[in-house]
């Protein structure tokens, strides 16, 4: 008996839309993200024939590679997954370029364009162009200013750039990088990318919420007594202290992803699937968000850093003992707040939102807490009956799960809680697309759904400003709490919940 | 998403000053306007019913080729009133053949080809070029043109502009107009043809049109079952980009059956099936034996043997024996099935049922019905000892157009590989 491993008859089911001839430029392309990220998600794309044959990579950076000496460097950074699709890299390979261009000299742009113009005759590529900034955010702006000057953003249909995060550090930093780009380019040539947005996950709970009947009825106030999301990492700050030390926690996670997630949860329903439609949804609810408390922020918020921790055979270290990290440090590994969203939907109802690193578990989630039954009529299990609860798990073992309240078999009427669950796993069985396959295609075809507009992230900027004016401002207001390596936080965190009778769930 | 109207009313203009006309509509009309790099449309849009049903008085004006809910209701009463079996469809060419034969002399305004569905300006046809022949076939040529620009509240707000190109007379006429319509194609844009009718029609304007390399979309429920595949077949081997809007409509009934497999639990049991069976409407098998030639390539099945069996229904059916990769023989039947009330189209599926028989498990039945009827021949006996998985399958709700816009924005320039893999397999299940 030979098992199946793939569904058969799912292959090739799904009617892609084809990305148009087009030559994806990458800048920044010695980078870690170039190899790591962005080239092996084109690999997918094209392994999974959604690109054209009329198809380029052009790698850009100052160090003076060679054409062969990029394809040979992508290669062996990614030498585990080619190993068995030998014959399909080496095609892709072949549409794999190199030119070293420093975006502040107008020479070198002038001959990136004209590199472009014969990678159009040689690999047809028709002059459709998606420029990809993994770059350092400080040259974002200069970056789109270089390639503007160039004239290569000039045609808003061929031309297309994308941004990486962080995009600011700030509202106002934000508010400034916003002009520039668009001074540069029309906002529909701009796609600043989140990579949450492209899990399959974060998308699903538009498809939860919006294709679905039952959910939408109970998905407010009236119903709901608390949302919290989390994004908790187990790893601590590893290659990336240079970087993190500059934005901490806040700026790292809590801005974009955590912020995206609570724009998806709290949005109001679009009038129909169109990027403008969500978009606006999604501006919207981040306009209506508050910090609980943004005259005494610090009451709405907790900060935390790690700590030495681990085990006596594995120990991990603290923070501030990690290679590039300042030993007196305050910048933030973890932080819990209470945001507040000021709509007819959510009045009263807390959103809680957390992020750390070095955390016991890696996972992300939004769980939904439903107010209690009026009148508790039986005896409870755990003494009280447990309120329903809607988990949507984003990762890892992507599903959703709700918890209510059962008969406990027996005699009498006791209820327990138990779970109704559903796994991707369990139900598909196919792994999905790593977030920047899709993000990559999408942005290559235009569509701009999952990417962030200029107002969203202006809106999530100016929602943490309290925070970061305090942390700027008088820091000893909103201190760093230590906590130990892989334990859940900061005690404080707990007492984020406490005043509301709640407590943060053990995943 | 209504169909509109092109903004502006279309000239009509002798043939030769077509070129003219329309060099001079984007050198000085449209100055300032972006001709859309895109694509060029051509459809083949004879509207046979529709013209037939207007000029017998059934429905009323104007022609539109578009193929609206009165036309399709009112091709159901008129059914009767011919010779045909009542579970024809509505779209059956015959049924449009029958009408002609009633008298009748009503004439409206024809607007075929002024007309274009959003979803398909919103991809922004650099040419829309719409062949229109009429009943009388003495008809003189017509040529009409038009600029069109989607609207702002479409979201066409610095949109690019197209034009639409009408050409209407009787099938002499346009038989002469071809050479004006060769240098009407941009030969530097990908170039769509949407032949719209049935393909019992003379090849020789399809022929003219369509050469390759540009796309053709066909409907293969529309024409006798036999030239329908070898037509799909040819082109396909010529290396056409070749569309089935037919195909297409079996999107829900294989991801319908997919989903049925998608549970991993449930994936051993497509390497033991036994058994297919397929009910399909009326005497049209084309669709049924696409469906079984998609399951049978996936599953990696060959066919043995294949032959029509006399039935009690409205055709004769087909009985296949495939063997699976092991050996073991799968049996399939295909059945017509009389339906009070046909779907639009010839051929609909009105049910499928797969038995596998996995190693050490018990027997798998699935049974998917379509949403609009039964399929008690299916769910009847033998079943009790099987896991049973049902399933409705949901009627496609959208119109010829949103299928085309569709194909349009998946762009292929390629027929997909799972239709590329069936149509041979059907074509040799088609006994005879």
């Amino acid at each position: 008996m030979t098992a199946i491993l793939t569904n058969p008859l799912r292959v090739g089911l799904r009617q892609e839309r084809v990305i148009s001839p087009q030559c994806i430029v990458i800048f920044g392309a010695s980078g870690d993200l170039t190899h790591r990220k962005l080239i092996p998600a084109l690999f997918e794309l094209f392994r999974q024939r959604r690109l054209p044959s009329e198809f380029a990579v052009l790698g850009c950076a100052r160090r003076p590679w060679s054409d062969e000496e990029f394809r040979d460097k992508m290669g062996a950074a990614m030498a585990e997954e080619i190993a068995s699709h030998r014959t399909a890299w080496e095609q892709f390979a072949q549409g794999l370029f190199y030119e070293p261009v420093d975006l502040q000299q107008p020479d070198h742009l002038v001959r990136l364009g004209q590199r472009l113009e014969g990678i159009d005759r040689l690999r047809a590529t028709r002059g459709n162009r998606t420029f990809y900034l993994s770059v350092s955010p400080e040259f974002y702006g200069s970056g789109c200013r270089a390639l503007a000057g160039a004239g290569l953003l000039a045609d808003p249909e061929r031309s297309r750039v994308v941004i990486e995060k962080p995009f600011g550090r700030d509202y106002a930093s934000a508010q400034a990088l916003n002009k520039v780009v668009q001074a540069c380019a029309k906002e529909s040539q701009v796609f600043r990318i989140d990579h949450y947005l492209g899990k399959e996950t974060v998308q699903n709970i538009l498809v939860l919420r919006f294709a679905n009947t039952i959910f939408e009825p109970i998905w407010n106030r009236n119903y709901i007594s608390s949302v919290q999301i989390t994004a908790a990492e187990t790893v601590g700050v590893e290659e990336r202290a240079g970087y993190y030390e500059s934005s901490g926690a806040l700026r790292d996670m809590v801005q974009n992803h955590l912020t995206q997630i609570l724009a998806l949860t709290a949005m109001e329903a679009p009038g129909r699937f169109d990027p403008e439609a969500i978009r606006n949804e999604k501006a919207k609810v981040l306009q209506s968000a508050r910090l609980a408390n943004e005259e005494e922020a610090w009451k709405c918020c907790v900060r935390g850093q790690y700590a030495a921790g681990g085990s006596l055979t594995k120990p991990l270290p603290g923070y501030r003992q990690e290679p590039g990290v300042n030993a007196n440090s305050t910048t933030e590994t973890y932080v819990a707040m209470k945001v507040a969203i000021n709509n007819w939907r959510w009045q009263g109802v807390p959103f809680y939102l957390r992020t750390g690193k070095r955390l016991p578990k890696r996972l992300s989630e939004v769980v939904l807490t439903f107010r209690e039954a009026p009148v508790h009529l039986f005896d409870a299990a755990g003494g009280a009956p447990t309120p329903n609860q809607l988990i949507l798990r984003i990762q890892p073992d992507e599903g959703a799960e709700f918890k209510f309240e059962v008969k406990a078999p027996g005699s009498g009427m006791r209820s327990r809680p138990v779970d109704m669950a559903f796994s991707y796993d369990e139900s598909f069985g196919e792994p999905s697309d790593e977030g920047y396959v899709r993000l990559l295609a999408d942005a290559m075809l235009g569509d701009p759904t999952l990417f962030t507009r200029s107002d969203e992230v202006e809106a999530a900027w100016r929602l943490y400003t309290p925070l970061l004016a305090l942390i700027e401002e008088s820091p000893w207001q909103l201190p760093v709490h230590p906590y130990e390596a892989r334990t859940w936080g900061p005690a404080a965190a707990d007492g984020l919940l406490a005043d509301d009778g709640l407590i943060w769930r053990r995943p | 998403m209504a169909p509109q109207l092109t903004l502006q009313a279309p000239l009509d203009l002798p043939p030769e000053e077509v070129h003219p006309y329309l060099q001079r509509l984007w050198t000085q009309d449209l100055e300032g306007s972006i001709g859309a790099a895109t694509f060029t449309l051509v459809v083949w849009e004879p509207s046979w019913l529709e013209q037939q049903m207007v000029r017998i008085g059934r429905v009323d004006g104007p022609i539109t080729g578009l193929l609206r809910k009165e036309l399709l209701e009112a091709a159901r009463h008129a059914l009767p009133d011919t010779d045909l079996p009542l579970s024809t469809a509505p779209m059956d060419p015959r049924l449009a053949w029958a009408i002609g034969q009633k008298d009748g002399d009503h004439r409206v305004q024809d607007l075929r080809g002024q007309f274009v569905e959003s979803a398909i300006s919103a991809h922004m046809p650099r040419r829309l070029i719409t062949l229109a022949p009429t009943l009388d076939p003495g008809h003189p040529l017509e040529t009409l043109v038009a600029a069109y620009c989607p609207l702002p509240e479409e979201g066409g707000a610095g949109a690019a502009c197209g034009d639409v190109v009408v050409l209407r007379g009787g099938m002499g006429a346009l038989q002469q107009s071809l050479d004006l319509f060769q240098t009407l194609v941009d030969d530097t844009l990908p170039c769509w043809v949407w032949w719209n009718s049935s393909l019992d029609e003379p090849s020789e304007m399809l022929e003219a049109l369509a050469p390759v390399p540009r796309r053709l979309v066909i409907d293969s429920s529309l024409g006798e079952p036999r030239r329908c595949l070898d037509l799909m077949l040819a082109r396909i081997s010529s290396g056409q980009a070749v569309n089935d809007l037919n195909w297409l409509r079996l999107r829900t009934w294989r991801e319908s059956l997919a989903m049925v497999f998608d549970p991993p639990s449930r994936r051993d049991a497509l390497g033991h099936v036994v058994q297919l069976d397929i009910d399909v409407e009326g005497d049209h098998p084309v669709k049924g034996l696409l469906l079984a030639a998609w399951i049978a390539d996936r599953l990696g099945w060959h066919l043995v043997t294949s032959y029509a069996v006399e039935v009690d229904g409205p055709g004769p059916g087909i009985t296949a024996e495939f063997e699976r990769t092991d050996g073991v023989a799968v049996q399939f039947t295909l059945m017509p099935v009389p339906m009070g009330v046909p779907k639009t189209h010839p051929g609909a599926i009105v049910g499928m049922r797969l038995i596998c028989e996995p190693v050490s498990r018990p027997p798998l039945c699935v049974i998917l019905c379509s949403e609009s009827g039964g399929c008690m021949r299916l769910e009847s006996g033998g079943m009790a000892s099987m896991e049973l998985a049902e399933g409705v399958v949901p009627l496609p709700e959208e119109s010829e157009e949103m299928e085309m816009a569709r194909l349009l924005s998946g762009g292929h320039d390629s027929t997909s590989p799972l239709l590329a893999a069936a149509v041979p397999l059907a074509v040799t299940l088609l006994p005879g």
